[in-house]
């Protein structure tokens, strides 16, 4: 087949990272960017963090000037929205009805915020886009006590990002620890640590009852009492964008949300691709489906998809790497740690500077590293070498642990 | 309009200075120094000394926290990737190390900091 078109749906970094790696591979048809936003892709991950401080501007979020798409012949076409995908004709269809025929598509649409049902305030305030974090910035800027509803990343880093503006901030979770299903019981007993350190009041183990917002403020009722605020911010997941197409065309992960796409990123549908906090995917390296909302994951996964687009069928086998900052701490995995027998820490928790390597049979799945970067590059060529290791050798700080996973190659 | 400087100024003064005994820099190693106040990291890539500003562009992380292998320095805190040869980033593509040129001259690597 003739591949001349290829469109990608969705504006955020999937979206560039593909525009990107068509070009990159030598694809010369064109290639259009349908994005409901009216920016072109900038970085999510600064803001929760360095954009609600004020210290990063808006600017400085774009991922490339608008020259590079220009340079690259990209058609950037900026808040339009994509109604469905007519997997039968092989066409887009905009909201205005309008059709953009493709030979090849991308839907890297990610997600939105899950909404508090029921509660409509400018009190309440969620965050996944560049004017949702505006939004909540001026309600910081303001001053007044923030309540945030939700322990997981999004919820830890606009704790730590308020509380370095001196807002007070009460954090509603119910989990016993921030970060607790991702982390688990130890560590996220740590980050509670961390969080309770720098002035967050933390109400874990709470569930929410109702939310009553006025223009006097927030209530928030919960199974063991009343909490009141001046802002609401509802970081409690997301809900992948997958509105576009119709369930009966393109097959959809009711257990981990998102659409259903192979090693290779390919959707039920021909020529369909998906990437990005969209995408379900069926991972070699885990044998099953996985669908992250990583930063890193949505720029390497689309680019992949975008050469598989162009018929390069490469695998997908990224072990998946995130980082989170709070505070003064850095906080990254690379890996998974499900599925493994057995857990060791290496360095100090009670110095909070540390990392936890998750084994199963003997080699390296999976890395979490407060303070520990190198930890995290290590583990990295740990995972991908597969060495058998020894919880001894990882415990142990004299090893070098770059050096156990090279070994392995030389055997 | 943006003032044109006229063409006879002076080039910025840039000094040569001693920053490592060469043998205490072995090939694939990198090593921070500083030099005239500067905190510089220096590798030898395949046995050519490269100097750059000891601070990844993203968020200014010290760089010598990361890692250097097979020619690419990567930065521990958010794992930007810099060709190491070249300071030009890999991952991602539109950012570059703060490079200084270095020398290798009667057993000493100098850098040329401003």
């Amino acid at each position: 087949m003739t591949m001349s078109r290829c469109v990608i749906v969705g504006g955020g970094p999937a979206a560039a990272s593909a525009a990107g790696a068509l070009r990159a591979a030598g694809f010369d048809g064109s290639v259009t960017i349908v994005s409901a936003e009216d920016v072109p892709p900038y970085e999510r991950p600064p803001l929760s963090k360095d954009f609600l401080t004020g210290a990063t501007g808006a600017g400085e979020l774009q991922l490339h000037p608008r020259d590079w798409y220009t340079d690259l012949g990209v058609d950037l076409r900026l808040g339009t929205r994509v109604a469905a995908v007519d997997t039968a004709a092989h066409a887009l269809v905009l909201t205005g009805g309008e059709r953009i025929g493709y030979d090849s598509a991308l839907i890297a649409t990610g997600g939105t915020a899950r909404r508090l049902p029921g509660v409509d305030h400018d009190r309440v305030r969620y965050l996944r886009d560049l004017a949702d974090a505006g939004a909540l910035a001026k309600r910081l800027a303001t001053g007044e006590p923030v309540i945030v509803l939700g322990g997981g990343f999004i919820g830890c880093e606009v704790a730590a990002s308020a509380r370095k503006l001196g807002v007070d901030v009460t954090m509603l979770e119910m989990a016993d620890h921030p970060l607790q299903r991702v982390v688990g019981d130890e560590v996220g007993r740590i980050v509670a640590g961390i969080h309770r350190d720098h002035g967050v009041k933390l109400r874990m183990g709470e569930t929410v009852q109702s939310v009553h917002a006025g223009d006097d403020g927030v209530l928030v009722t919960t199974d063991r009492g009343r909490l009141e605020g001046a802002t609401l911010v509802v970081a409690i997941g997301l809900v992948p964008s997958t509105g576009l197409v119709a369930r009966g065309e393109v097959a959809l992960d009711d257990v981990n949300g998102g659409i259903v796409v192979d090693g290779y990123c390919r959707t039920s549908a021909p020529e369909v691709y998906a990437a990005g906090d969209v995408a379900s995917h069926e991972h070699p390296r885990y044998g099953r489906r996985i669908r992250v909302e990583h930063h890193d994951n949505a720029i390497r996964q689309a680019a992949v998809a975008a050469r598989n687009m162009l018929g390069a069928q490469e695998l997908y086998e990224d072990p998946h790497w995130f980082w989170s900052d709070q505070y003064e701490h850095s906080l990254q995995a690379i890996g998974r740690g499900d599925d493994c027998d057995r857990t060791v820490v290496r360095g100090s928790p009670a110095d909070r500077r540390f990392s936890v390597f998750s084994l199963s049979g003997g080699r390296v799945r999976g890395v979490f590293a407060l303070d520990r970067g190198a930890d995290i590059l290590a583990g990295k060529r740990l995972i991908r070498s597969a060495a058998l290791v020894t919880p001894e050798q990882l415990a142990d700080e004299s090893v070098n642990l770059k050096r156990l996973a090279v070994d392995r190659s030389h055997r | 309009m943006k003032a044109v400087a006229p063409v006879n100024d002076a080039p910025a003064t840039t000094a040569w200075r001693p920053a490592l005994a060469e043998a205490e820099l072995w090939e694939g190693d990198m090593t921070p120094v500083v030099v005239g106040g500067t905190s510089v990291l220096l590798l030898n890539v395949d046995g050519e000394v490269r100097a750059y500003l000891n601070r990844c562009p993203h968020q200014e992380w010290a760089l010598d926290e990361g890692e250097f292998e097979d020619g690419t320095l990567t930065c521990s805190r958010h794992l930007w990737e810099f060709d190491a040869r070249s300071g030009g980033g890999i991952n991602p593509a539109d950012c570059a190390l703060v490079s200084y040129r270095a020398k290798v001259e009667g057993g000493t690597i100098w850098v040329a900091v401003t």
